[in-house]
């Protein structure tokens, strides 16, 4: 008979936990599962957004580093340019300036030897004069003009009938 | 009225005598194997099935149960050596709340209402500590007894205190799990044969009896609980020497 009785009051307690306990302890263990595969399912979704942020990322990264090549290989290109540009410019100009003092030099080696050649006639002269002076006397001088007429006239006939 | 106390005694259910000794497989002994079972068709068979990353209801259950046990380990040994007792106060908390908890159906037996039963647990548990405490501190761990801060004068009036302090712990251990148990179903007992006594007043100890069911079921996971805690304090004060 007790036992009867204690199994009946076991029921009827279970009843009671039935009614009050366990659902508020299953929605609670149903709660805690929801909230774990909603946070796996998310934290899914972020890896897979990651991955697809990573993805895009290396795509531009790569089309960032193409362009960047092709930048630096027109910034070489451009550069060898303008430096062969300017190694023609440079010796253009050192063949303007070369040929510029060549023909500098050139006419003051010419002034200067006429010059030099002036100075030289002048010399000459003066040292013929001297020289004349004392040696020739008077009808030697007289001479000298008529020969030297005589030679002026012959020149001018010769220049008048070529 | 019928004696309140015969649900405690002991029942040979297959005798079985070899050389002198009394190996049979009493009701007691079967309640065991009931609450072992019940921890491994609960724990043992979802593990071995593997365990999904989203849990079921009762995957849920064993984790929240093992986070709380693990919970309550790291606290009172700490997270380090915490570790390696895990497994044990785990086991120690399961099958204590198993055997108390299938004492709760009618017909069955209450095996933690065995003072020898609960007594050997907490024997155990004592030799256990020892053990831990002289292998992690040698000679040191006899430090426990003198607890720090004291005088030195006080020290020869501690050390013995300390030392009953020290022996009554498996003892309380053990009563403690041995009485709640063992009163509560005698409560029950009483107002079953209260109940059966009268006809016409027999309703209200019954009634009392689905409210003390009830209790009897909290107090089945309290006083698992308490056992267990005051395990894990034991091995953290051996561990941590005060």
């Amino acid at each position: 008979m007790e036992f009867y009785l204690s199994a009946l009051s076991f029921v009827i307690l279970l009843f009671f936990l039935k009614k009050f306990a366990f659902p508020s302890i299953l929605s609670a263990l149903d709660e805690r599962e929801k909230k774990i595969r909603g946070d796996i399912e998310e934290s899914e979704k972020l890896k897979q957004g990651i991955e697809e942020i990573k993805v895009d990322l290396e795509k531009k990264l790569k089309a960032a580093h193409e362009k960047a090549e092709t930048i630096v290989q027109l910034a070489q290109d451009e550069a060898k340019k303008l430096q062969e540009k300017t190694v023609q410019e440079t010796e253009a100009k050192v063949k303007q300036v070369q040929r510029e003092s060549e023909q500098e030099i050139e006419s003051s080696k010419n002034k200067l030897l006429q010059e030099i050649r002036n100075y030289t006639a002048a010399l000459t002269i003066a040292s013929a004069e001297n020289f004349l002076k004392k040696t020739m006397d008077d009808t030697d001088k007289k001479r000298l003009v008529d020969d030297s007429i005589e030679q002026v006239i012959q020149e001018l006939e010769k220049r008048q009938r070529n | 009225m019928g004696n309140p106390l015969h649900h405690f005694e002991v029942h040979n259910v297959i005798p079985i005598h070899i050389g002198g000794l009394d190996l049979s497989i009493s009701n007691a002994v079967i309640a065991m194997w009931v609450g072992l079972a019940l921890i491994g068709s609960m724990f043992v068979l979802p593990a071995k099935r593997g365990l999904s990353l989203i849990p079921s209801r009762l995957q849920n259950v064993l984790e929240i149960a093992l986070e709380f046990i693990r919970g309550m380990v790291y606290e009172f040994i700490g997270e380090e050596e915490g570790k390696k007792y895990v497994p044990f106060i785990a086991s120690l908390f399961l099958f204590v709340l198993a055997c108390n908890l299938i004492g709760m159906i009618p017909g069955s037996y209450t095996i933690t209402c065995q003072i020898v039963v609960t007594g050997v647990f907490a024997l155990g548990i004592f030799i256990m500590t020892l053990v831990i405490g002289f292998s992690k501190h040698g000679l040191h761990f006899l430090g426990i007894l003198v607890p720090p801060g004291i005088p030195k004068v006080l020290i020869p009036l501690m050390i013995p205190i300390e030392i009953i302090s020290m022996v009554a712990r498996p003892v309380s251990l053990s009563v403690r799990l041995f009485a709640n148990m063992t009163a509560g179903h005698t409560i029950l007992a009483v107002l079953f044969g209260l109940a059966m006594s009268s006809v016409m007043i027999g309703w209200l100890p019954f009634g009392f009896t689905i409210a003390i069911n009830g209790l009897e079921i909290a107090i089945a996971f309290i006083q698992a609980y308490i056992f267990t805690i005051l395990t894990c304090v034991y091995i953290g004060d051996v561990i941590n020497l005060h």
